[in-house]
This record gives structure tokens, sequence and C-alpha cells, in this order.
């Protein structure tokens, strides 16, 4: 006979409470302060309900906003996990175990770097007058390009810092899981005579899909936090080439007008846009797999 | 009779002493917070802990940001917790500081006999909101025409008096294939930052921000101003398009550029080998004419909110008054640091004239009378500010190419902003 116990209870009850003050409070003090008018420098604030949701969307800059989120998403997630598929494909093919170990750690460092401290080390290499980057330009060219004040260059320039520090890191995931995958499957397909790139394309890449969807997940999240290294590097700038979401929530909240409601208001629409996408994406995902 | 007068004068006065200690000692009653940016003569005070403990009988404690970071955090902080005892403010945030009364009027409990009226005129003018003092200063000055005498000399260049003689000068000496550029402007965004040197333009083609209560800045001399300061930047070195002081002044200390016009304090760096491969080749006169030079200040305030009570805002304005006194100003000539130095007492010494020669000092005191507080003295400066700052950027970078447009943009946010005061 099944005794029914109280055990479970005790220990899911509690950290689900603490788990939920977490998650509910601030979230209901950001929609909260989003329907007021509440400023830093006005003691007082009334509701205002939607008016600042309805300010938004005239507002260039938060739609100029959400465009840029929406390409540094999609470049950075995109090119981590490009070069992370193909450096450990490479690598995987042509260094030793010994060599495999030794390159894994050198691809460890750069995440292990603060983003602020990566930031400045990349800032100061684009610098036109001074910067290492710059060197073989002005050698080639006669001239530096100031790679973080032209338009056409700084969301890219940011973004490589970005693959810089994740790439290399998803590719010792990637070679590691390549190692783990059963040598069958590759050496049938090299008896018939299979490229190497055939050999990845139709077996290897195949066989990981699971966990490379994992990856993309967790870069699509991490994506969303790369404020750090945007707002050291560019500002938001040349103008607003490279202004993002929080960015630019930051920025009326903190550093231009202290306008909290109006900060607050884009984060409460961030956080729904991104509930639905990952939502969406999550079942998607699930259906195709 | 005489050695008996003479030993209680002795025992008087040294009770005297050990009575004024025992009564400094009382002051504080617990370590000062202070939230500011890194200054020279901040980290050289912290040096000198003991001698405030000896005559408050508590320490402090500074929390440093960058320039930007620092506004951005004071504002926030003073605003809702305000733990901090001292804060660090500018002219651009006194008026928001002090109408949100996050800081009270500073000569209410800065002590006498520290000599508030010693300061340079200017640097109190920009301390205070509405004839009220706010804070201390630490730094200020007005704006210098800085030239590389040698190349200036070698290029048969006469240091320009006027804005045309200027730009001439500028499109003569800019060589970007040898890696050498007439000037470096700040582009960067920012009310402190690209603004800051823009309206020394607006201001010389007349321009003024409000007439009549109503916003007046989308006018012929705001797009002049506008237009001659992008025309500028064809001369200007690569980096300061979003650079503000820091690149403009690394571009020039490191002798890539020919002339350039910023802040006074700068002659202090340019003069010290150590942060300067241009020392001793540079020259100082004002700003080409009718250019209007930006009066500016920053220095320290008594935070309202962590001293609740008179006695901690005591404890507060001797801090400050210790601070900003004649006897650190001194130490900070002693050790090179020039653009702290804010008493008359201090600037016009002998020390200071043997330490800097006759030609800073001059042009100091010349451009004095070409300098004026250019910014718009309300509140809601640094909002406006930062706005014209962020679409200033953009004209230089390109993003936009609409001036009057942009400008237009400006004017609809002020009435935004006047309106919901």
């Amino acid at each position: 006979m099944k005794r029914k116990t109280t055990l479970p209870a005790v220990f899911l009850i509690p950290p689900l409470i603490i788990l939920a003050i977490l998650a509910f409070v601030p979230t209901i003090a950001a929609v909260n302060i989003a329907l007021q008018n509440r400023e830093l420098s006005f003691p007082n604030s009334s509701y205002v309900w939607f008016a600042n949701f309805i300010d938004l969307f005239g507002d260039r800059r938060f739609v100029n906003a959400i465009w840029i989120s929406l390409i540094w998403e999609v470049v950075t997630v995109t090119a981590t996990l490009v070069v992370a598929v193909l450096l450990a494909i490479f690598l995987f093919e042509t260094a030793s175990p010994r060599m495999r170990s030794l390159v894994s750690i050198l691809f460890i460092i750069p995440v292990m770097l603060p983003r602020v401290s990566a930031a400045f080390v990349w800032k100061f290499m684009f610098n036109p007058l001074f910067g290492l980057i710059n060197y073989p330009v002005k050698l080639l060219t006669g001239a530096p390009i100031d790679f973080l004040s032209l338009p056409a260059t700084a969301l890219a320039s940011v973004a490589v810092v970005d693959v810089w520090q994740w790439g290399l890191f998803f590719s010792v995931i990637v070679l590691k899981l390549l190692e783990t995958l059963p040598p069958q499957p590759f050496e049938a397909a090299r008896l018939d005579n299979a490229k190497t790139w055939e050999v990845h394309f139709y077996i290897g890449i195949p066989m990981l899909a699971a966990p490379l969807i994992s990856l993309v997940f967790v870069k699509m999240v991490e994506s969303l936090r790369a404020f750090d290294l945007i707002y050291v590097m560019t500002r938001g700038g040349p103008g607003i080439a490279t202004e993002t979401l929080d960015m630019y929530a930051f920025s009326q909240g903190f550093v231009e007008a202290g306008k909290i409601s109006y900060a607050s208001s884009m984060a409460v629409l961030m956080m729904l846009a991104t509930i639905i996408t990952f939502t969406v994406l999550w079942k998607w995902v699930r259906k195709w797999q | 009779m005489l050695r008996m007068s003479y030993c209680t004068a002795l025992v008087s006065g040294v009770s005297l002493l050990v009575f004024a200690n025992v009564a400094n000692a009382q002051i504080c009653t617990s370590t000062v917070r202070v939230l500011a940016q890194p200054r020279d003569s901040l980290t050289l005070l912290e040096s000198y802990k003991d001698e405030f403990k000896k005559l408050s009988g508590a320490s402090f404690e500074f929390d440093y940001l960058n320039e930007n970071d620092r506004r951005a955090k004071s504002r926030a902080e003073a605003a809702t917790t305000g733990k901090y005892n001292v804060y660090y403010i500018d002219e651009a945030n006194v008026a928001l500081f002090a109408e949100s009364k996050w800081i009270v009027p500073l000569l209410e409990y800065y002590p006498a006999d520290a000599s508030y009226d010693d300061f340079d005129a200017g640097r109190k003018k920009v301390a205070s909101y509405n004839g009220v003092a706010y804070f201390a200063p630490i730094q200020g000055g007005g704006d210098l025409l800085y030239y590389r005498k040698d190349v200036l000399e070698k290029a048969g260049i006469t240091p320009p008096k006027t804005l045309d003689e200027y730009e001439a000068a500028l499109a003569k000496l800019n060589d970007p294939a040898k890696g050498f550029y007439g000037t470096a402007l700040r582009g960067g965004r920012g009310s402190g930052a690209n603004v800051w040197r823009w309206m020394t333009y607006f201001k010389a083609f007349g321009g003024q921000w409000f007439v009549d209560g109503k916003p007046a800045f989308n006018s012929d001399a705001a797009v002049k101003a506008t237009e001659t300061y992008l025309r500028l930047f064809q001369y200007s070195a690569p980096g300061t398009q979003t650079g503000s002081w820091t690149e403009v002044t690394e571009a020039f200390n490191s002798g890539n550029v020919a002339m350039i016009i910023e802040s006074s304090p700068l002659a202090g760096q340019t003069e010290d080998p150590k942060q300067s491969s241009v020392a001793g080749k540079v020259g100082y006169t004002v700003p080409p004419r009718p250019l209007v030079g930006g009066g500016y200040g920053h220095g320290l305030a008594i935070g309202a909110k962590a001293n609740a009570d008179d006695a901690a805002r005591k404890c507060a304005g001797a801090f400050i008054a210790w601070a900003t006194s004649k006897q650190n100003e001194e130490r900070r000539l002693e050790r090179g640091i020039f653009g702290d130095i804010n008493r008359t007492s201090v600037i016009n010494s002998d020390a200071f004239k043997q330490k800097y020669g006759a030609e800073i000092g001059n042009a100091l005191n010349e451009t004095a009378q070409y300098t004026d507080v250019n910014f718009w003295v309300n509140a809601d400066w640094p909002d406006l500010g930062d706005r014209w700052g962020i679409i200033l950027e953009e004209l230089i970078t390109g993003t936009r190419t609409d001036i009057k447009g942009g400008l237009d943009e400006l004017e609809a946010y002020a009435n935004k902003l006047i309106a919901r005061r």
C-alpha cells in the first residue's frame, strides 16, 4: 500500500515561494511603474495608464531600438553558432587530442574575461590613432578607419567582440560534443567516399541537433543582455546606430531624462516580446524535433 | 612677572587648541560618504585622511564613477535612497539638484572662516542657483585656444584671432596623409560633451535658448552654429566624431593635432611631460572671436537625505570646507594639479606664477572676459542638452543630415518638457 508523504511539498514549496517572490515582485513593480508618470526629479506621480506605451510607438528612437535589437540578436546568434561549428569541425578533423585540449583552454579564456574589460580592450584596439587593428589598415590604405564611429561598421565591430567571446567558447562545447558521438556513422560515410563537409553536414550536425538548439537558446538569452558591451564601446552611437532597447531604456531612465516610468514601459514591452518569441520558438522547435 | 604672563598665555593657548580640537573632534560622528568622479585632487585628499579625522572626529570615503556614470548614478541615488553625505555635482545639474531639494544651500553649513569668497567669481557663479551657492568648487574654468607653437611657426601662421582665421589655419595645417590633423573636436553625445563645444558657436552667433519663455533655438544662429561645427569636423582627428574630452585631449597631447579650443584645466596636463608629448611646445591664448567660452565648475555639495539634521549637515559642510581649503589647494599646486585650483589667492600667488609661467596666467586672466554661462540654467537642462547631444552626434556622424529638422525635433521636445512643469 502506498503511503502518502508530504516530503516533496516540504522541499518544493519554500524554494517555489522564493522563486515566485523573486520573479513576480519586480515584474509587478515594473508594470505598476510603467502605468504611471514617475520621473526621478519629481517627488509625486500619478497613473497615466497606457500613455507611456502609446508615446513609445511615436518615438523614433524606440522604433530604431527595436530594429537594432533585432539585428543584434540575429547577427550575434547566427555568427556565434556558425563560428563555433566551423571551428569545432576544423579542430575535430585536423588537431590531435592533445592539441585540441590546449586550444580548448585558449578558446575559453575570452569568455572568462569580464564583459566590461573585454569591451575596453577592444575599444582601444579599434582606436583610429593608436589601435592595433588600425595599424595594418593605415599601412594598406594610408588612412585609419574609425570603426566605432562609422554607422556602417559600428554595430558589426561590437558584434565581433561578442562573437570572439562566445563563438570560441561554444566551439569548445561543440568540439566536446563531436568527440562524444559514436564513430561508426562517420566511418561508414567515409567508406562511401563522402567528403568531410558532407560527413558533418549530413551526419555530425544532425546528430547534434538537440544540443545545438539548446546553445541557440542560451545565446539568444545572452545576446539580449549585451548592454555592458555596447555601453562601453559605443554608448549606443554613432547617433543611435547601436542603441538597443535596453540601452535606450537605461538612457531614458537614468542617463538623460530620469523618466523611470517611460523606461519601465519599454522594459515591460521587452519582457512581453521575449516571452512570446521564446514560447513560439520553443514550441516550433519541439514540433520540428 | 613677564615669565608668568608668558606661561599663562602659553597654557591658555594650549588649552584653546586642545578645546578647539575636542570641539572639532565632535563635528562628525560617522564616516562622510562622498559620491564623486575621479580627480587627482580628490585622490590627494585621501592621503590626508588622518588630518580630517583629527579635525572632525571621523573619516571619509569616496565612491568614484566617471563623469557620465556619476551624473546618472547621483541623480538616481539622490532621488531614491540618498545615502551619500556629499555629492560631486557640476554646473549642468546644480539646478536640478537644488530644485529637487536633493542638496541644501552650502553657506548655511560652510564655516565662515573657510573663505568661500576667495573662490574665482566665475566658479561661484556656476555653483549657484537662483543666487544661492550650492557647491564649493573642485575644478572649473573657461576656454583657451591651445596651439602648437612649433607647427604654427613652421607654417608661418600666427595664432588666429577670429573664427575665419581659425578655419583658414585649420585647412592649412590639416594633413591626414601624414597622420596630423588641424584640430580635435568633441563629437560624442552629451550636454557636457559635443553640446558644450557647440554652444560656444551658438552663443557667438547670437543664439538664445528661450525668448519670452518660449524655446527659440531652432533659429538661424543655431543652424549657422551647427553648420560651422560640422564643417570644422573635416579637420578633426579620427576618433573624435564620437569622442569627448578624453579623445580630444589624448589626440592633442600625443602630438597629432595643431590646435584645439578646450577647457582651461587641460593646460596642466599639456605641460606635464608624463602625460603629454607636447609639453613646452604649446602656446595659450583666448579662443578666436566671436566664440564665447563656456564657463564651468564642478564641486562638492551637501546631500539632503543622508544629512537629516543640522549636526550631520555641519559635518558635511566641515568636510567640504576642509577638502576645498586654501591649504589643500596649495598642496594641489605643489603636486601640479593645475585643473583643480579655484581660489584667487592661490591663482594670483607667486608660487603659481613660478610654476606655470606668465603665459598661462595671462591667458587665464584674459579669457575670463570672453567666458559666460552658455547653457540654459534650468533643472531640465541635462535632459534637453543630452537630447540635443544625440541629434548633434547623428549629424556629425552622418546618420542624419537635416539640421533644421533636428532643431525642430529639439524644440518640440523642449515644449513637452516645459508643459509638464
